[in-house]
């Protein structure tokens, strides 16, 4: 069994990954990401990033984007209360990932501090999920 | 007694907004506190409101080194979304651009590492060097800096002069095998200073998601054109180098060697590219759908995640940039160092904060 495949039955036997042109996708709202981050990092998997979006219930969604021996997996999974458990002491790599998604859209990671990194000292986090209204122009119509 | 001394974020040494707090100890760095906020500019959230052609101008302004790579990455992941098979012709003129940035940044690097030794000779012969690669870049499209070169579904420019390509990359490889390799290699003054300095072990890289040259300098042998090519570089041959001693020293051969892969890249590049279009269709409709690509950038792993909602305006783009792994790594390899050195690690990662902070 090679190592992938050994990662795969490690992080949840039963699960569906979809194999696409650019890797291997798990799509799992209840992804225990402390778990995932324990068996990457066993296997000498790299995380590459993680990439955020909001969804429209309020929750975010987070895709982990691990590199095993130049393949990819993606580990999609969900906020819960806009909270996900912060892996960056298991995976120093991490870090400057969380304070980053912390800073644009609030994303809570428990278990560590979230100083921001893109932002200044007191700006509030979530800076893309604000709503940013256009000024009319001088002159026109409202 | 320990103090601590602020580097920037707008020094002489670093070119760029970036600020270093480092902790001393007598001569000896305790700790070091890194703020690379300065040039944040949204370029995700603005992505976001761009429709895709827009949208590759944008991604291309994140960086006016490596802007090439970052439009090619951009192009890869929408052609993936929309289904979209690039023309050979447009792969092999995109690797010929590709490889030509990655000489120029691997110059500029040389040139400012070399500086920041105390080495003016060096940086002038880098410099002068880079101006060849330069000219060549503007005479290929038209622009010095960003060339405009990708669009989504090929290339927006035929290679209109091989031959001058053949050229400089014949005389870019020859300068820098017979002046670059031994000034660097054999100079006592490079070796003093780079020599166990900054050392990154393979751990350490492999743990923080250390990418590129400085990934390679610790004995890591990941580079995304050969463990997942795109472009031509599946039909070419090449080598990648690799070092395991993880100082300042083995970063610099690294880029060194690479260059002369670079070369030899063109140069097969450049005789086989074959007949054909550049580019397909004007119009291009995305689906619903999202995608990933990633490329070798001259500092290391480009990624970028494209989300599309079926609109002409994508609903996320994720860039991760290569200094944005890289630059955490500085502070363990300062830990321990001299002051002295503090400038010159911070250089040998080839940091780009206007990567970083996007």
């Amino acid at each position: 069994m090679d190592k992938i495949e050994q990662i795969l039955i490690s992080i949840g036997p039963g699960k569906s990954w979809e194999q696409k042109a650019e890797g291997r996708w798990l799509e799992d709202p209840g992804l225990d990401v402390e778990k995932m981050a324990g068996v990457m990092i066993e296997a000498g998997a790299r995380l590459v990033t993680v990439s955020a979006s909001s969804l429209d219930t309020g929750e975010f969604r987070l895709i982990y984007h691990w590199d095993v021996e130049g393949s990819l997996l993606n580990c999609a999974t969900l906020t819960s209360q806009g909270a996900l458990p912060s892996i960056a002491r298991i995976c120093p790599a991490a870090d400057w990932i969380e304070l980053e998604i912390h800073d644009y859209y609030a994303v809570n990671f428990t278990g560590r501090d979230l100083p921001p990194l893109m932002l200044n000292e007191h700006d509030p986090a979530g800076i893309f999920s604000r709503k940013f209204q256009r000024k009319p122009k001088a002159g026109g119509r409202p | 007694m320990s103090y601590t001394i602020p580097i920037g974020p707008y020094h002489p040494a670093l070119e760029e907004p970036c600020k270093v707090q480092v902790i001393c100890e007598g001569e000896t760095v305790q700790d070091v506190a890194l703020s690379v906020q300065y040039n944040f500019r949204g370029v995700e959230w603005l992505a976001e409101r761009r429709n895709y052609q827009q949208a590759v101008a944008l991604v291309e302004r994140v960086c006016g080194i490596c802007s090439n790579v970052h439009t090619l990455t951009f192009c890869t992941a929408v052609e993936r979304l929309a289904g979209l098979t690039v023309s050979e012709r447009a792969q092999y003129i995109r690797t010929i651009v590709v490889e030509l940035e990655r000489l120029a940044s691997h110059a500029l690097w040389a040139g400012i590492a070399a500086e920041v030794m105390g080495f003016q000779t060096l940086f002038m012969t880098c410099f002068a060097l880079r101006e060849q690669l330069m000219d060549l870049l503007e005479n290929l499209s038209g622009n010095r800096v960003h060339y405009g070169m990708n669009c989504i579904g090929g290339v927006t420019r035929d290679l209109a002069d091989p031959k001058a390509v053949l050229t400089v990359a014949r005389s870019v490889r020859q300068a820098v095998s017979d002046r670059l390799i031994p000034l660097f290699a054999n100079d006592e003054t490079v070796r003093a200073r780079c020599a166990g300095t900054g050392i990154l072990t393979r751990e350490l890289a492999l743990a923080w998601g250390a990418v590129g040259p400085t990934a390679r300098a610790s004995g890591l042998s990941e580079d995304i054109r050969r463990t997942s090519p795109y472009a031509a570089y599946a039909k070419l041959d090449f080598e990648v180098p690799v070092e395991t001693a993880g100082d300042v020293f083995a970063r610099v051969v690294v880029r060194l060697l690479e260059m002369v892969q670079s070369c030899r890249i063109i140069e097969q590049a450049v005789d086989a590219v074959p007949p054909g279009p550049i580019h397909g269709p004007d119009f291009v409709e995305v689906p619903r759908g999202e995608a990933v690509a990633r490329s070798e950038a001259p500092r290391g792993e480009l990624f970028y995640y494209v989300a599309s909602d079926g609109t002409d305006v994508p609903c996320r783009v994720k860039i991760r940039t290569p200094s944005f792994v890289n630059i955490p790594i500085v502070r363990p390899m300062m830990i321990g160092a001299n002051l002295a050195d503090v400038a010159l690690i911070n250089a040998s990662v080839d940091p780009c904060y206007s990567c970083t902070s996007r």
